[in-house]
C-alpha cells in the first residue's frame, strides 16, 4: 500500500472505532479527489457537491462494512459511484425544473478537474494540448470516460477501477484503450481543421 | 496531436483536485452523535454463504443411495469430475465473497469470469467424456422416467440449490456491494449450480450425455443467467 492509502486505512479504523477526528481527517484526505471524480462523471460542479454529501452520508451509514487494515479509498470510490449513477438516473426521470420567473439560472459549465470552464479559460495555462486533450476527454462515452478518469487522472490500478465500477480488469483496459482510440482520433481531426482551412483559403 | 499529450505525467499534472466544500451540517451532526461500529471479518460472509449452500446438498448425499455404477466407473473419471464440480463452486464464490488483500470488497468481475469458465469447463467435460459402463449405468426408461421428466427432476434440484445460494448471497451482500450486482449474481449462480452439480456427479443414476448437458450443465448457465438478471435488477436499480 502507498503512504496515502496506509494514512487512509489507519484514519478509516479510527472512523469506525467512533473518532469523530478522524472522520474530519478523511473527509479533508479524500474528499477534494472523490468531488474531482464526480465532476469529471456529473459535469455539473453543484450537483458533483450535493453527490459528494451523499456519497459521504453513505460511507458513514455503511462504516460496519468496512474491512480492518484494507484501503478504503477504492471504497469510497465505489460509494460515490453508485451514488453518481443514482443522481444521473434521478436527472433522466425528472426532465422539467420548474423556476420561480420561468427563466433558468446559468450554470457555468465544470470541466471535470473540478474549476468551473470561466475560471479555467481566463487561466489560459495550455500545457502543449493537454487542455485540449482534456476537453476532449469530455465528449467520450460515459464508460470510456470513466475509465480513464479513474486509471489516469486518479492513479488508481486497473483492478480497483474495476472494483469501483463493477467491472472487470480487462473490461476496463479494453474501454481505456477505446477511449485513447476515440481521444486521437478527435485531436488528430482538430489539428487538422486550421491546417485545412489555411489551404482552401 | 501525439502521445506526448496523453502521458500520464500530464494527465495528473492536470489532474490538481479543487478544495472540497466543508462537509454538510447533516453529515457533522450524524459524525457526532456516532458510535463505535464492529466492521466486517473478511471471511465471514463466504463462510456462512457455504456452509448454507452446502447443507442441502450433503444432506441428499447422506440420505439417498449413491449412483448404481459409481465403484464401476473409472477413478480418473469420477476424481476429475469431482474436482471439476468442486472448483466451480468453491472459487466463484470464494471470489466473489472474499475481498482481496487490502480490498474492501470483493472482486465480482474477476468471480463472473471465474464461473464462466468453469461452466465452460463442465460442458467440455460433459460432452467429450461421459462414463458409461453398460449392463451397470442406467437409462431414464431405467427408471420408469422419459428423457424430459429425468432431465426435469435434476434441472429442478440445481435450480433449487442455487436458489438457496443466491438468497444467502443476496441476504450478506446487499449492504456491501453498491455496483456490480449483475457479475456477483451471475458468480452465485454458477457457484450454486456447479454444487448441485457436483452432489449430482455422485447421486444421479442417469449417466448419459445429452442428460448430463441438459439437465446438470444447462442447467447451471440457466442458475447463472438468472442470478445475473436478478442481481441486476435488485442491486443495480
Amino acid at each position: 500500500m502507498d503512504p496515502e492509502a496506509r494514512e487512509a486505512c489507519e484514519v478509516m479504523g479510527r472512523y469506525c472505532d467512533g473518532e469523530a477526528a478522524a472522520f474530519q481527517r478523511l473527509y479533508v484526505l479524500l474528499a477534494p479527489r472523490v468531488l474531482a471524480f464526480l465532476v469529471g462523471l456529473l459535469k455539473d460542479h453543484a450537483a458533483a457537491e450535493d453527490v459528494l454529501q451523499l456519497a459521504f452520508m453513505k460511507l458513514h451509514d455503511a462504516r460496519a462494512n468496512y474491512v480492518r487494515d484494507a484501503n478504503p479509498i477504492p471504497w469510497i470510490y465505489t460509494i460515490a459511484h453508485r451514488t453518481c449513477l443514482d443522481e444521473l438516473r434521478r436527472r433522466k426521470r425528472s426532465r422539467v425544473r420548474l423556476t420561480g420567473d420561468g427563466e433558468m439560472d446559468r450554470v457555468p459549465a465544470a470541466h471535470f478537474t473540478g474549476v468551473a470552464e470561466d475560471e479555467r479559460q481566463s487561466e489560459g495555462d495550455d500545457e502543449g494540448g493537454a487542455t485540449e486533450a482534456l476537453a476532449a476527454l469530455q465528449k467520450l462515452p460515459d464508460n470510456q470516460r470513466q475509465a480513464l478518469i479513474l486509471t489516469k487522472l486518479h492513479g488508481r490500478s486497473v483492478a480497483e477501477a474495476a472494483v469501483i465500477t463493477g467491472s472487470t480488469p480487462g473490461a476496463i483496459k479494453l474501454r481505456a484503450h477505446r477511449a485513447y482510440v476515440t481521444l486521437r482520433k478527435m485531436l488528430q481531426k482538430n489539428a487538422a481543421g486550421p491546417a485545412v482551412q489555411k489551404r482552401v483559403a | 496531436m501525439n502521445d506526448n499529450n496523453l502521458k500520464d505525467d500530464v494527465w495528473r499534472g492536470r489532474a490538481a483536485f479543487p478544495p472540497a466544500p466543508p462537509a454538510s451540517p447533516a453529515l457533522i451532526e450524524a459524525v457526532g452523535k456516532m458510535k463505535p461500529v464492529r466492521t466486517r471479518a473478511r471471511l465471514t460472509g463466504f463462510l456462512a454463504v457455504f456452509v448454507v449452500a452446502i447443507l442441502w446438498p450433503a444432506f441428499t448425499l447422506l440420505t439417498h443411495p449413491m449412483r448404481r455404477d459409481l465403484a464401476a466407473l473409472p477413478l480418473a473419471w469420477v476424481l476429475i469430475g469431482a474436482i471439476l464440480w468442486a472448483g466451480s463452486f468453491g472459487l466463484p464464490l470464494a471470489v466473489a465473497m472474499i475481498p482481496s488483500r487490502h480490498q474492501v470488497l470483493p472482486s465480482v468481475g474477476r468471480a463472473s469470469l471465474l464461473g464462466l469458465l468453469g461452466m465452460v469447463m463442465l460442458f467440455l467435460f460433459a460432452a467429450f467424456w461421459t462414463a458409461h459402463v453398460p449392463g451397470v449405468s442406467l437409462r431414464p426408461e431405467d427408471l420408469g422416467q422419459t428423457f424430459l421428466e429425468s432431465c426435469l427432476a435434476c434441472g429442478g434440484y440445481v435450480l433449487q440449490i442455487a436458489a438457496i445460494l443466491l438468497l444467502a448471497g443476496f441476504m450478506l451482500i446487499r449492504r456491501v456491494l453498491p455496483v456490480g450486482g449483475r457479475p456477483l449474481g451471475a458468480a452465485l449462480g454458477a457457484a450454486g449450480g456447479a454444487l448441485a452439480g457436483l452432489a449430482l456427479h455422485f447421486h444421479c443414476p442417469v449417466a448419459s450425455t445429452a442428460h448430463v448437458l441438459l439437465s446438470h450443465v444447462g442447467a447451471m448457465a440457466l442458475a447463472c443467467a438468472a442470478g445475473a438478471i436478478i442481481f441486476s435488477a435488485l442491486l443495480d436499480r
